[in-house]
Protein backbone atom coordinates (compact mmCIF):
# COMPACT_ATOMS: atom_id res chain seq x y z
CA UNK A 1 0.00 0.00 0.00
CA UNK A 2 1.02 3.30 -0.99
CA UNK A 3 0.60 5.86 1.77
CA UNK A 4 0.91 10.02 1.11
CA UNK A 5 0.88 11.67 4.17
CA UNK A 6 1.22 15.20 4.76
CA UNK A 7 1.06 17.82 8.14
CA UNK A 8 0.35 21.70 8.28
CA UNK A 9 -1.17 22.47 11.26
CA UNK A 10 2.49 23.73 12.75
CA UNK A 11 4.17 26.70 10.50
CA UNK A 12 6.24 23.34 8.92
CA UNK A 13 5.08 21.67 5.94
CA UNK A 14 5.80 18.35 5.78
CA UNK A 15 5.03 15.25 3.38
CA UNK A 16 5.93 11.91 3.34
CA UNK A 17 5.55 8.95 1.19
CA UNK A 18 5.24 5.16 2.65
CA UNK A 19 5.25 2.10 1.00
CA UNK A 20 4.14 -0.27 3.63
CA UNK A 21 6.04 -3.48 1.92
CA UNK A 22 9.37 -0.97 3.21
CA UNK A 23 8.09 1.13 5.99
CA UNK A 24 11.34 1.76 6.76
CA UNK A 25 12.51 3.45 3.59
CA UNK A 26 9.47 6.02 3.76
CA UNK A 27 10.81 9.58 2.02
CA UNK A 28 10.08 12.79 4.07
CA UNK A 29 10.17 16.57 2.44
CA UNK A 30 10.28 20.07 4.86
CA UNK A 31 9.30 22.90 4.23
CA UNK A 32 10.17 25.29 7.64
CA UNK A 33 9.55 28.65 7.17
CA UNK A 34 12.76 31.22 8.05
CA UNK A 35 12.23 33.25 11.29
CA UNK A 36 9.62 36.44 10.58
CA UNK A 37 8.45 34.56 7.14
CA UNK A 38 4.85 33.21 7.21
CA UNK A 39 4.03 29.88 6.93
CA UNK A 40 4.44 28.42 3.15
CA UNK A 41 1.21 25.34 3.41
CA UNK A 42 -0.64 26.87 0.64
CA UNK A 43 2.58 27.30 -1.52
CA UNK A 44 4.53 24.31 -0.72
CA UNK A 45 2.35 21.37 0.27
CA UNK A 46 1.20 20.21 -3.27
CA UNK A 47 4.58 20.97 -4.92
CA UNK A 48 6.34 18.78 -2.01
CA UNK A 49 3.92 16.20 -2.43
CA UNK A 50 4.53 16.13 -6.50
CA UNK A 51 8.30 16.48 -5.77
CA UNK A 52 8.38 13.28 -3.67
CA UNK A 53 6.41 11.37 -5.97
CA UNK A 54 8.28 12.50 -9.40
CA UNK A 55 11.02 11.19 -7.08
CA UNK A 56 9.97 7.72 -7.11
CA UNK A 57 8.14 7.69 -10.15
CA UNK A 58 4.57 7.70 -9.06
CA UNK A 59 1.58 10.09 -9.20
CA UNK A 60 -1.23 10.97 -7.19
CA UNK A 61 -3.64 8.56 -9.15
CA UNK A 62 -0.56 5.63 -7.70
CA UNK A 63 -1.62 6.65 -4.09
CA UNK A 64 -3.82 3.83 -1.72
CA UNK A 65 -4.29 6.06 1.50
CA UNK A 66 -4.20 9.88 1.79
CA UNK A 67 -3.23 10.71 5.62
CA UNK A 68 -3.57 14.13 6.87
CA UNK A 69 -2.70 15.46 9.95
CA UNK A 70 -5.62 16.95 11.49
CA UNK A 71 -4.45 19.02 14.07
CA UNK A 72 -4.89 20.83 16.36
CA UNK A 73 -2.52 23.73 15.31
CA UNK A 74 -3.22 26.79 12.97
CA UNK A 75 -6.53 27.08 11.35
CA UNK A 76 -5.31 28.06 8.10
CA UNK A 77 -2.79 25.50 7.79
CA UNK A 78 -4.96 22.75 8.78
CA UNK A 79 -7.52 23.92 6.12
CA UNK A 80 -5.07 23.77 3.72
CA UNK A 81 -4.22 20.55 4.41
CA UNK A 82 -7.14 18.62 5.15
CA UNK A 83 -8.78 20.43 1.85
CA UNK A 84 -5.92 19.55 -0.24
CA UNK A 85 -6.19 15.67 1.41
CA UNK A 86 -9.92 15.74 0.49
CA UNK A 87 -9.98 16.78 -2.62
CA UNK A 88 -6.93 14.57 -3.57
CA UNK A 89 -8.92 11.80 -2.43
CA UNK A 90 -12.19 13.18 -4.48
CA UNK A 91 -10.28 13.51 -7.84
CA UNK A 92 -8.35 9.79 -7.25
CA UNK A 93 -9.85 6.57 -5.76
CA UNK A 94 -7.74 6.71 -2.71
CA UNK A 95 -8.71 6.11 1.05
CA UNK A 96 -8.76 9.23 2.82
CA UNK A 97 -7.51 8.67 6.96
CA UNK A 98 -7.35 11.94 9.72
CA UNK A 99 -4.84 11.23 12.20
CA UNK A 100 -4.22 13.48 15.29
CA UNK A 101 -1.07 15.48 14.86
CA UNK A 102 -0.60 15.69 18.67
CA UNK A 103 0.06 11.73 18.36
CA UNK A 104 2.54 12.10 15.05
CA UNK A 105 4.27 14.78 17.00
CA UNK A 106 4.35 11.91 20.07
CA UNK A 107 5.09 8.74 17.75
CA UNK A 108 9.03 8.46 17.24
CA UNK A 109 9.78 9.27 20.81
CA UNK A 110 7.10 7.00 22.04
CA UNK A 111 8.40 4.67 19.80
CA UNK A 112 12.43 4.73 20.77
CA UNK A 113 11.15 4.87 24.51
CA UNK A 114 9.25 1.78 23.61
CA UNK A 115 12.06 -0.05 21.93
CA UNK A 116 14.47 0.96 24.84
CA UNK A 117 11.93 -0.49 27.25
CA UNK A 118 11.58 2.82 29.26
CA UNK A 119 9.40 3.57 31.31
CA UNK A 120 8.84 7.53 30.38
CA UNK A 121 5.44 9.15 28.73
CA UNK A 122 5.28 11.02 25.75
CA UNK A 123 3.79 14.42 26.33
CA UNK A 124 3.02 16.38 23.11
CA UNK A 125 2.81 20.04 22.97
CA UNK A 126 1.70 22.61 20.02
CA UNK A 127 2.18 26.39 20.63
CA UNK A 128 -1.88 27.34 20.09
CA UNK A 129 -0.62 30.86 20.47
CA UNK A 130 -2.56 33.48 22.76
CA UNK A 131 -0.82 31.82 25.73
CA UNK A 132 -2.02 28.69 25.51
CA UNK A 133 -0.82 25.40 24.26
CA UNK A 134 -2.44 22.41 22.35
CA UNK A 135 -1.02 19.28 24.12
CA UNK A 136 -2.04 15.28 24.66
CA UNK A 137 0.27 12.18 26.57
CA UNK A 138 0.57 8.73 25.50
CA UNK A 139 2.47 5.80 27.92
CA UNK A 140 3.00 2.50 26.96
CA UNK A 141 1.19 3.04 24.18
CA UNK A 142 -2.04 4.16 25.51
CA UNK A 143 -3.30 7.90 25.64
CA UNK A 144 -3.55 8.98 29.23
CA UNK A 145 -3.65 13.02 28.52
CA UNK A 146 -6.61 13.63 26.00
CA UNK A 147 -5.80 16.52 23.45
CA UNK A 148 -6.45 20.01 25.59
CA UNK A 149 -5.80 23.55 24.94
CA UNK A 150 -4.80 24.83 28.09
CA UNK A 151 -2.17 27.68 29.63
CA UNK A 152 0.78 26.80 30.57
CA UNK A 153 0.57 26.37 33.99
CA UNK A 154 -2.57 24.90 34.05
CA UNK A 155 -1.14 21.76 31.61
CA UNK A 156 1.68 21.33 34.34
CA UNK A 157 -0.69 20.98 37.26
CA UNK A 158 -2.04 18.64 34.70
CA UNK A 159 1.11 16.73 34.15
CA UNK A 160 2.31 16.50 37.58
CA UNK A 161 -1.51 15.13 38.66
CA UNK A 162 -0.72 12.58 36.08
CA UNK A 163 3.04 11.61 37.78
CA UNK A 164 5.29 10.01 36.50
CA UNK A 165 8.54 10.89 34.28
CA UNK A 166 7.46 12.59 30.86
CA UNK A 167 9.20 14.00 27.86
CA UNK A 168 7.87 16.40 26.34
CA UNK A 169 8.18 17.36 22.97
CA UNK A 170 6.62 19.95 20.26
CA UNK A 171 6.99 23.74 19.53
CA UNK A 172 4.94 24.12 22.49
CA UNK A 173 7.24 22.59 24.55
CA UNK A 174 9.80 25.07 23.66
CA UNK A 175 7.62 28.00 24.10
CA UNK A 176 6.47 26.83 27.90
CA UNK A 177 10.08 24.80 28.72
CA UNK A 178 9.98 26.59 32.17
CA UNK A 179 6.50 25.64 33.06
CA UNK A 180 7.32 22.33 31.76
CA UNK A 181 10.27 21.71 33.13
CA UNK A 182 9.27 22.74 36.86
CA UNK A 183 6.53 20.59 36.20
CA UNK A 184 8.92 17.47 36.20
CA UNK A 185 9.33 17.07 32.03
CA UNK A 186 12.34 16.12 30.38
CA UNK A 187 12.49 18.51 27.12
CA UNK A 188 15.25 17.87 24.43
CA UNK A 189 17.38 20.38 23.06
CA UNK A 190 15.77 22.90 20.83
CA UNK A 191 17.45 21.84 17.70
CA UNK A 192 16.24 18.27 18.21
CA UNK A 193 14.26 16.82 15.35
CA UNK A 194 11.99 15.52 18.35
CA UNK A 195 10.15 18.93 18.12
CA UNK A 196 9.15 18.54 14.10
CA UNK A 197 6.09 16.89 13.10
CA UNK A 198 6.93 14.42 11.66
CA UNK A 199 4.78 13.33 8.06
CA UNK A 200 6.58 9.69 8.58
CA UNK A 201 4.29 9.34 11.84
CA UNK A 202 1.45 10.88 9.80
CA UNK A 203 1.14 7.84 7.21
CA UNK A 204 2.66 5.34 9.72
CA UNK A 205 -0.60 6.11 12.39
CA UNK A 206 -2.68 6.11 8.97
CA UNK A 207 -1.80 3.15 7.78
CA UNK A 208 -3.08 1.17 11.48
CA UNK A 209 -6.34 2.10 10.37
CA UNK A 210 -8.06 -0.51 9.24
CA UNK A 211 -10.07 1.53 6.62
CA UNK A 212 -10.19 4.87 5.01
CA UNK A 213 -12.60 7.37 6.62
CA UNK A 214 -15.58 9.20 4.61
CA UNK A 215 -14.50 12.02 3.10
CA UNK A 216 -17.10 14.85 4.67
CA UNK A 217 -15.71 13.15 7.81
CA UNK A 218 -12.16 14.25 7.55
CA UNK A 219 -12.85 17.45 9.81
CA UNK A 220 -10.27 19.35 11.28
CA UNK A 221 -10.02 19.15 14.89
CA UNK A 222 -9.80 22.98 16.24
CA UNK A 223 -10.07 22.53 19.47
CA UNK A 224 -11.12 26.26 19.90
CA UNK A 225 -14.60 27.54 18.50
CA UNK A 226 -14.11 30.82 15.83
CA UNK A 227 -13.62 33.80 17.09
CA UNK A 228 -16.72 35.25 17.28
CA UNK A 229 -18.98 37.12 19.24
CA UNK A 230 -23.28 37.07 18.21
CA UNK A 231 -24.43 40.65 17.28
CA UNK A 232 -26.38 42.78 19.40
CA UNK A 233 -29.76 42.68 17.83
CA UNK A 234 -30.26 45.78 15.82
CA UNK A 235 -31.57 48.92 17.86
CA UNK A 236 -35.30 49.98 16.81
CA UNK A 237 -35.70 53.39 15.86
CA UNK A 238 -38.51 52.59 18.83
CA UNK A 239 -36.87 51.47 21.61
CA UNK B 1 -16.61 18.20 -25.25
CA UNK B 2 -14.61 18.99 -22.36
CA UNK B 3 -15.88 20.57 -19.47
CA UNK B 4 -14.78 23.62 -17.33
CA UNK B 5 -15.03 23.10 -13.29
CA UNK B 6 -15.01 25.73 -11.31
CA UNK B 7 -15.00 27.00 -7.65
CA UNK B 8 -15.53 30.13 -5.72
CA UNK B 9 -15.28 30.19 -2.25
CA UNK B 10 -14.29 34.21 -1.83
CA UNK B 11 -16.65 35.08 1.10
CA UNK B 12 -19.50 33.25 2.44
CA UNK B 13 -20.75 31.26 -0.18
CA UNK B 14 -19.18 27.76 -1.23
CA UNK B 15 -20.01 27.55 -4.88
CA UNK B 16 -19.68 25.42 -8.12
CA UNK B 17 -20.54 25.15 -11.33
CA UNK B 18 -19.85 23.27 -14.46
CA UNK B 19 -19.53 25.35 -17.84
CA UNK B 20 -19.05 24.30 -21.89
CA UNK B 21 -15.31 24.96 -23.28
CA UNK B 22 -17.92 27.22 -25.65
CA UNK B 23 -19.44 28.71 -22.70
CA UNK B 24 -22.51 27.42 -21.57
CA UNK B 25 -23.87 26.96 -18.14
CA UNK B 26 -24.32 23.88 -17.31
CA UNK B 27 -24.96 23.96 -13.22
CA UNK B 28 -24.60 26.68 -10.96
CA UNK B 29 -24.17 25.36 -7.08
CA UNK B 30 -24.66 28.00 -4.45
CA UNK B 31 -24.35 26.67 -1.16
CA UNK B 32 -25.08 29.39 1.09
CA UNK B 33 -23.84 29.39 4.33
CA UNK B 34 -26.67 31.67 6.39
CA UNK B 35 -24.87 30.87 9.67
CA UNK B 36 -23.27 34.50 9.57
CA UNK B 37 -26.56 36.63 10.35
CA UNK B 38 -26.67 35.86 14.08
CA UNK B 39 -23.44 37.78 14.10
CA UNK B 40 -24.47 40.91 12.17
CA UNK B 41 -22.03 40.30 9.19
CA UNK B 42 -19.67 37.19 7.75
CA UNK B 43 -17.40 36.01 10.20
CA UNK B 44 -14.02 35.37 8.41
CA UNK B 45 -13.25 32.23 10.21
CA UNK B 46 -16.65 30.76 10.01
CA UNK B 47 -16.63 31.30 6.54
CA UNK B 48 -13.48 29.23 5.97
CA UNK B 49 -14.87 26.42 8.56
CA UNK B 50 -18.21 25.88 6.37
CA UNK B 51 -16.35 26.28 2.90
CA UNK B 52 -13.88 23.43 3.97
CA UNK B 53 -16.80 20.78 5.09
CA UNK B 54 -18.68 22.01 1.73
CA UNK B 55 -16.75 22.31 -1.12
CA UNK B 56 -16.26 18.57 -2.31
CA UNK B 57 -19.95 17.82 -1.75
CA UNK B 58 -20.78 21.21 -3.80
CA UNK B 59 -17.95 20.20 -6.48
CA UNK B 60 -20.03 16.70 -6.92
CA UNK B 61 -23.50 18.40 -6.39
CA UNK B 62 -22.26 20.75 -9.60
CA UNK B 63 -21.01 17.19 -11.55
CA UNK B 64 -24.01 15.92 -10.82
CA UNK B 65 -26.58 18.20 -12.04
CA UNK B 66 -24.29 18.78 -14.80
CA UNK B 67 -24.96 14.92 -15.75
CA UNK B 68 -20.59 14.80 -16.04
CA UNK B 69 -17.99 13.24 -13.81
CA UNK B 70 -14.22 14.55 -13.15
CA UNK B 71 -13.67 12.15 -16.52
CA UNK B 72 -15.67 14.66 -18.35
CA UNK B 73 -13.62 17.97 -17.22
CA UNK B 74 -10.26 18.89 -19.02
CA UNK B 75 -9.77 22.52 -16.89
CA UNK B 76 -10.90 23.59 -13.25
CA UNK B 77 -10.90 26.93 -12.41
CA UNK B 78 -10.92 28.60 -9.47
CA UNK B 79 -11.01 32.39 -7.82
CA UNK B 80 -7.63 33.88 -6.92
CA UNK B 81 -8.78 36.55 -5.12
CA UNK B 82 -9.76 39.04 -3.78
CA UNK B 83 -11.89 38.56 -0.72
CA UNK B 84 -11.17 36.74 2.45
CA UNK B 85 -8.16 35.18 2.13
CA UNK B 86 -8.98 32.18 4.58
CA UNK B 87 -11.76 31.59 2.98
CA UNK B 88 -10.31 31.81 -1.01
CA UNK B 89 -7.56 29.08 0.53
CA UNK B 90 -9.81 26.46 0.97
CA UNK B 91 -11.32 26.93 -2.47
CA UNK B 92 -8.06 26.97 -4.07
CA UNK B 93 -6.17 24.22 -2.02
CA UNK B 94 -9.16 22.00 -3.17
CA UNK B 95 -8.96 23.21 -6.96
CA UNK B 96 -5.22 22.60 -7.19
CA UNK B 97 -5.68 19.37 -5.51
CA UNK B 98 -8.26 18.29 -7.94
CA UNK B 99 -6.69 19.42 -10.95
CA UNK B 100 -3.12 18.05 -9.83
CA UNK B 101 -4.88 14.42 -8.93
CA UNK B 102 -5.66 14.22 -12.68
CA UNK B 103 -2.73 16.10 -14.25
CA UNK B 104 -5.73 19.00 -15.42
CA UNK B 105 -4.58 22.46 -16.24
CA UNK B 106 -5.42 24.99 -13.77
CA UNK B 107 -6.94 28.79 -14.00
CA UNK B 108 -6.71 31.03 -11.29
CA UNK B 109 -9.25 33.68 -11.47
CA UNK B 110 -9.87 37.25 -10.44
CA UNK B 111 -13.40 37.40 -8.76
CA UNK B 112 -13.78 40.80 -10.60
CA UNK B 113 -13.25 38.99 -13.70
CA UNK B 114 -15.32 36.75 -13.10
CA UNK B 115 -18.51 39.30 -12.57
CA UNK B 116 -17.82 40.78 -15.49
CA UNK B 117 -17.22 37.35 -17.18
CA UNK B 118 -20.85 36.14 -15.76
CA UNK B 119 -22.37 38.12 -18.91
CA UNK B 120 -20.58 35.86 -21.45
CA UNK B 121 -22.26 33.13 -20.31
CA UNK B 122 -24.93 31.26 -22.88
CA UNK B 123 -28.08 30.13 -21.02
CA UNK B 124 -30.75 27.95 -22.47
CA UNK B 125 -30.60 27.47 -26.26
CA UNK B 126 -32.15 30.86 -27.00
CA UNK B 127 -28.99 32.69 -26.22
CA UNK B 128 -26.19 33.72 -29.14
CA UNK B 129 -22.98 33.06 -28.93
CA UNK B 130 -21.85 35.98 -27.58
CA UNK B 131 -23.95 35.37 -24.23
CA UNK B 132 -25.63 38.09 -22.48
CA UNK B 133 -23.75 40.96 -23.75
CA UNK B 134 -20.61 41.22 -25.44
CA UNK B 135 -17.69 43.68 -25.55
CA UNK B 136 -17.16 46.28 -25.75
CA UNK B 137 -19.74 47.70 -22.66
CA UNK B 138 -19.54 49.42 -19.53
CA UNK B 139 -19.69 47.32 -16.52
CA UNK B 140 -21.19 48.26 -12.57
CA UNK B 141 -20.15 46.03 -10.16
CA UNK B 142 -21.79 46.66 -6.80
CA UNK B 143 -21.89 44.33 -4.16
CA UNK B 144 -21.38 43.94 -0.33
CA UNK B 145 -17.41 44.07 -0.73
CA UNK B 146 -16.98 45.93 -4.04
CA UNK B 147 -17.98 48.83 -5.96
CA UNK B 148 -16.38 49.54 -9.49
CA UNK B 149 -17.16 50.85 -12.88
CA UNK B 150 -15.34 48.86 -15.47
CA UNK B 151 -15.04 50.00 -19.24
CA UNK B 152 -14.70 46.23 -20.87
CA UNK B 153 -13.19 45.96 -24.59
CA UNK B 154 -12.46 42.76 -24.12
CA UNK B 155 -12.98 39.40 -23.14
CA UNK B 156 -10.00 38.66 -21.11
CA UNK B 157 -9.74 41.88 -19.22
CA UNK B 158 -11.37 45.44 -17.65
CA UNK B 159 -9.63 48.81 -16.91
CA UNK B 160 -11.04 50.17 -13.67
CA UNK B 161 -12.92 53.68 -14.43
CA UNK B 162 -13.90 54.35 -11.20
CA UNK B 163 -14.12 52.62 -7.57
CA UNK B 164 -15.10 53.23 -4.16
CA UNK B 165 -12.98 55.70 -1.69
CA UNK B 166 -15.06 53.87 1.38
CA UNK B 167 -17.94 51.80 1.60
CA UNK B 168 -18.66 49.17 -0.90
CA UNK B 169 -22.85 50.31 -2.51
CA UNK B 170 -23.74 47.10 -0.44
CA UNK B 171 -22.33 47.51 2.64
CA UNK B 172 -23.90 50.78 2.47
CA UNK B 173 -27.33 49.00 2.19
CA UNK B 174 -26.55 46.76 5.07
CA UNK B 175 -25.11 49.56 7.68
CA UNK B 176 -28.21 51.48 6.58
CA UNK B 177 -30.62 48.67 7.22
CA UNK B 178 -29.17 47.80 10.29
CA UNK B 179 -29.43 51.80 11.54
CA UNK B 180 -32.85 50.78 10.51
CA UNK B 181 -33.40 48.23 12.67
CA UNK B 182 -33.28 45.68 10.13
CA UNK B 183 -31.43 41.96 10.33
CA UNK B 184 -28.59 41.30 8.05
CA UNK B 185 -27.93 41.65 5.09
CA UNK B 186 -29.98 44.17 5.24
CA UNK B 187 -30.43 45.01 1.29
CA UNK B 188 -33.56 43.12 0.83
CA UNK B 189 -35.22 44.19 4.08
CA UNK B 190 -34.20 47.40 3.42
CA UNK B 191 -35.59 47.89 -0.11
CA UNK B 192 -39.21 45.81 0.95
CA UNK B 193 -39.31 48.36 3.28
CA UNK B 194 -38.94 51.39 1.46
CA UNK B 195 -41.51 50.00 -1.14
CA UNK B 196 -44.10 51.83 1.58
CA UNK B 197 -42.16 55.14 1.63
CA UNK B 198 -41.63 58.95 -0.26
CA UNK B 199 -37.85 58.32 -2.04
CA UNK B 200 -38.14 62.29 -2.13
CA UNK B 201 -38.80 62.66 1.84
CA UNK B 202 -35.66 63.17 3.36
CA UNK B 203 -32.28 64.44 1.09
CA UNK B 204 -29.51 62.42 1.87
CA UNK B 205 -25.97 63.43 0.07
CA UNK B 206 -25.13 61.39 -3.18
CA UNK B 207 -21.47 62.29 -3.37
CA UNK B 208 -21.49 64.49 -6.81
CA UNK B 209 -18.66 66.29 -6.45
CA UNK B 210 -16.25 63.49 -6.53
CA UNK B 211 -13.55 63.49 -9.09
CA UNK B 212 -13.48 61.22 -11.90
CA UNK B 213 -15.95 58.31 -11.45
CA UNK B 214 -15.57 57.48 -7.96
CA UNK B 215 -18.07 56.82 -5.55
CA UNK B 216 -18.27 57.49 -1.85
CA UNK B 217 -21.31 56.06 0.51
CA UNK B 218 -19.79 57.19 4.06
CA UNK B 219 -21.47 60.35 3.87
CA UNK B 220 -25.05 58.79 2.92
CA UNK B 221 -24.60 56.25 5.84
CA UNK B 222 -23.32 59.02 8.26
CA UNK B 223 -26.10 60.96 7.05
CA UNK B 224 -28.87 58.70 7.71
CA UNK B 225 -27.11 57.98 11.04
CA UNK B 226 -27.78 61.93 12.17
CA UNK B 227 -31.22 61.89 10.51
CA UNK B 228 -32.14 58.99 12.65
CA UNK B 229 -30.51 60.60 15.70
CA UNK B 230 -32.42 63.82 15.40
CA UNK B 231 -35.90 62.57 15.08
CA UNK B 232 -35.69 60.56 17.72
CA UNK B 233 -36.56 57.07 18.83
CA UNK B 234 -40.95 57.39 18.06
CA UNK B 235 -40.31 59.61 14.82
CA UNK B 236 -37.64 57.67 12.89
CA UNK B 237 -40.16 54.69 13.61
CA UNK B 238 -43.17 56.52 12.34
CA UNK B 239 -40.99 57.72 9.46
CA UNK B 240 -38.88 53.69 8.74
CA UNK B 241 -40.27 53.55 5.15
CA UNK B 242 -39.35 57.04 4.33
CA UNK B 243 -35.88 56.69 5.25
CA UNK B 244 -35.73 53.86 4.01
CA UNK B 245 -36.80 55.10 0.15
CA UNK B 246 -34.68 58.37 0.58
CA UNK B 247 -31.99 56.71 1.63
CA UNK B 248 -32.42 53.87 -1.55
CA UNK B 249 -32.82 56.37 -3.74
CA UNK B 250 -29.72 58.30 -2.67
CA UNK B 251 -27.58 55.10 -3.44
CA UNK B 252 -29.34 53.91 -6.32
CA UNK B 253 -29.02 57.73 -7.94
CA UNK B 254 -25.24 58.07 -6.97
CA UNK B 255 -24.85 54.44 -9.33
CA UNK B 256 -26.99 56.22 -12.19
CA UNK B 257 -25.11 59.28 -12.01
CA UNK B 258 -21.94 57.18 -12.28
CA UNK B 259 -23.05 55.06 -14.73
CA UNK B 260 -24.88 57.60 -16.93
CA UNK B 261 -20.75 59.22 -16.70
CA UNK B 262 -19.01 56.56 -18.00
CA UNK B 263 -20.99 56.13 -20.95
CA UNK B 264 -20.71 59.52 -21.88
CA UNK B 265 -17.33 59.53 -21.41
CA UNK B 266 -16.30 55.95 -23.05
CA UNK B 267 -19.23 56.83 -26.00
CA UNK B 268 -20.17 52.86 -25.51
CA UNK B 269 -23.99 52.34 -25.36
CA UNK B 270 -24.23 49.51 -23.66
CA UNK B 271 -23.91 48.62 -19.67
CA UNK B 272 -24.04 45.17 -17.80
CA UNK B 273 -24.71 45.34 -14.02
CA UNK B 274 -23.11 42.51 -11.72
CA UNK B 275 -22.84 42.11 -7.83
CA UNK B 276 -25.33 41.81 -5.13
CA UNK B 277 -26.68 45.09 -5.82
CA UNK B 278 -27.72 44.47 -8.94
CA UNK B 279 -30.68 42.27 -7.50
CA UNK B 280 -32.18 45.48 -6.07
CA UNK B 281 -35.37 46.41 -8.09
CA UNK B 282 -35.42 50.29 -7.97
CA UNK B 283 -31.42 50.39 -9.38
CA UNK B 284 -32.80 48.22 -12.44
CA UNK B 285 -35.52 50.77 -13.04
CA UNK B 286 -33.13 53.38 -13.17
CA UNK B 287 -31.12 52.08 -15.54
CA UNK B 288 -32.86 50.92 -17.80
CA UNK B 289 -34.04 54.71 -18.00
CA UNK B 290 -30.56 55.46 -19.38
CA UNK B 291 -31.70 54.74 -22.89
CA UNK B 292 -28.62 52.58 -23.43
CA UNK B 293 -28.80 48.21 -23.76
CA UNK B 294 -28.83 46.87 -20.51
CA UNK B 295 -28.03 44.04 -19.72
CA UNK B 296 -28.56 41.97 -16.30
CA UNK B 297 -27.68 38.75 -15.67
CA UNK B 298 -30.12 36.73 -13.70
CA UNK B 299 -29.79 37.05 -10.26
CA UNK B 300 -28.22 34.61 -9.47
CA UNK B 301 -25.57 35.20 -11.45
CA UNK B 302 -25.06 38.56 -10.26
CA UNK B 303 -24.34 37.50 -6.50
CA UNK B 304 -21.18 35.27 -6.12
CA UNK B 305 -21.22 32.22 -8.14
CA UNK B 306 -18.63 30.10 -9.62
CA UNK B 307 -20.55 29.75 -13.50
CA UNK B 308 -18.94 33.11 -13.68
CA UNK B 309 -15.57 31.86 -12.57
CA UNK B 310 -16.06 29.15 -15.51
CA UNK B 311 -16.62 31.81 -17.60
CA UNK B 312 -13.82 34.27 -17.10
CA UNK B 313 -11.59 30.32 -16.96
CA UNK B 314 -12.48 30.59 -20.62
CA UNK B 315 -10.56 33.48 -21.76
CA UNK B 316 -7.42 33.46 -19.02
CA UNK B 317 -4.07 31.82 -19.93
CA UNK B 318 -4.86 28.72 -17.93
CA UNK B 319 -1.61 27.36 -16.22
CA UNK B 320 -0.45 23.17 -17.20
CA UNK B 321 0.26 20.94 -14.64
CA UNK B 322 2.18 21.15 -12.58
CA UNK B 323 3.12 24.95 -13.04
CA UNK B 324 0.19 25.59 -10.60
CA UNK B 325 1.58 23.87 -7.11
CA UNK B 326 2.51 26.78 -5.46
CA UNK B 327 -0.41 29.60 -6.05
CA UNK B 328 -1.16 31.30 -3.35
CA UNK B 329 -4.95 33.54 -3.11
CA UNK B 330 -4.53 37.57 -3.10
CA UNK B 331 -6.90 39.21 -0.47
CA UNK B 332 -7.00 42.33 -1.78
CA UNK B 333 -6.78 44.60 -5.40
CA UNK B 334 -7.77 43.83 -8.04
CA UNK B 335 -6.13 42.06 -11.49
CA UNK B 336 -7.18 44.41 -13.89
CA UNK B 337 -5.75 45.85 -17.29
CA UNK B 338 -2.30 48.00 -16.53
Amino acid sequence: MIVLGFDTATPATAVALLDDTHPAAAAELRHEPAAGERPGHASQLLALAAQLLATTGLRFTDVDRLAVGLGPGTFTGLRIGVATARALAQSTSAELVGVSTLHALALPAESAAERAGADFGVLAVIDARRGEAFAAGWRGGRAVLEQVALAPAKLARRVAEEGGSWLAVGDGALRFRDDLERAGCTIPTDGSEQHAVSARAVCRLALEAPQGTARDLVVPDYLRPPDAVLASPPKKPSS
Amino acid sequence: MTLILALETSCDDTCAAVVSADGELRSNVISSQGVHDAFGGVVPEIASRHHLELANAVVDDALRRADATLDDVGLVAVTQGPGLVGALLVGVATAKAIAAARGLPLAPVDHLQGHIAANFLRIGADSGAGGIMAPPFVCLLASGGHTLLARVEQYDGFSVLGRTLDDAAGEAFDKGARLLGLPFPGGPALERLARDGDPHAFAFPIARNLDGLDFSFAGVKTSLLYRVRDLGPQDAAAHAADLAASFQHAIVEALALRCEQALEQTGLRRLAIGGGVAANGPLRTRLEQLAVTVGIPPRELCTDNAAMIASAARFVDAQPFPAYLSLDAYASGERALA
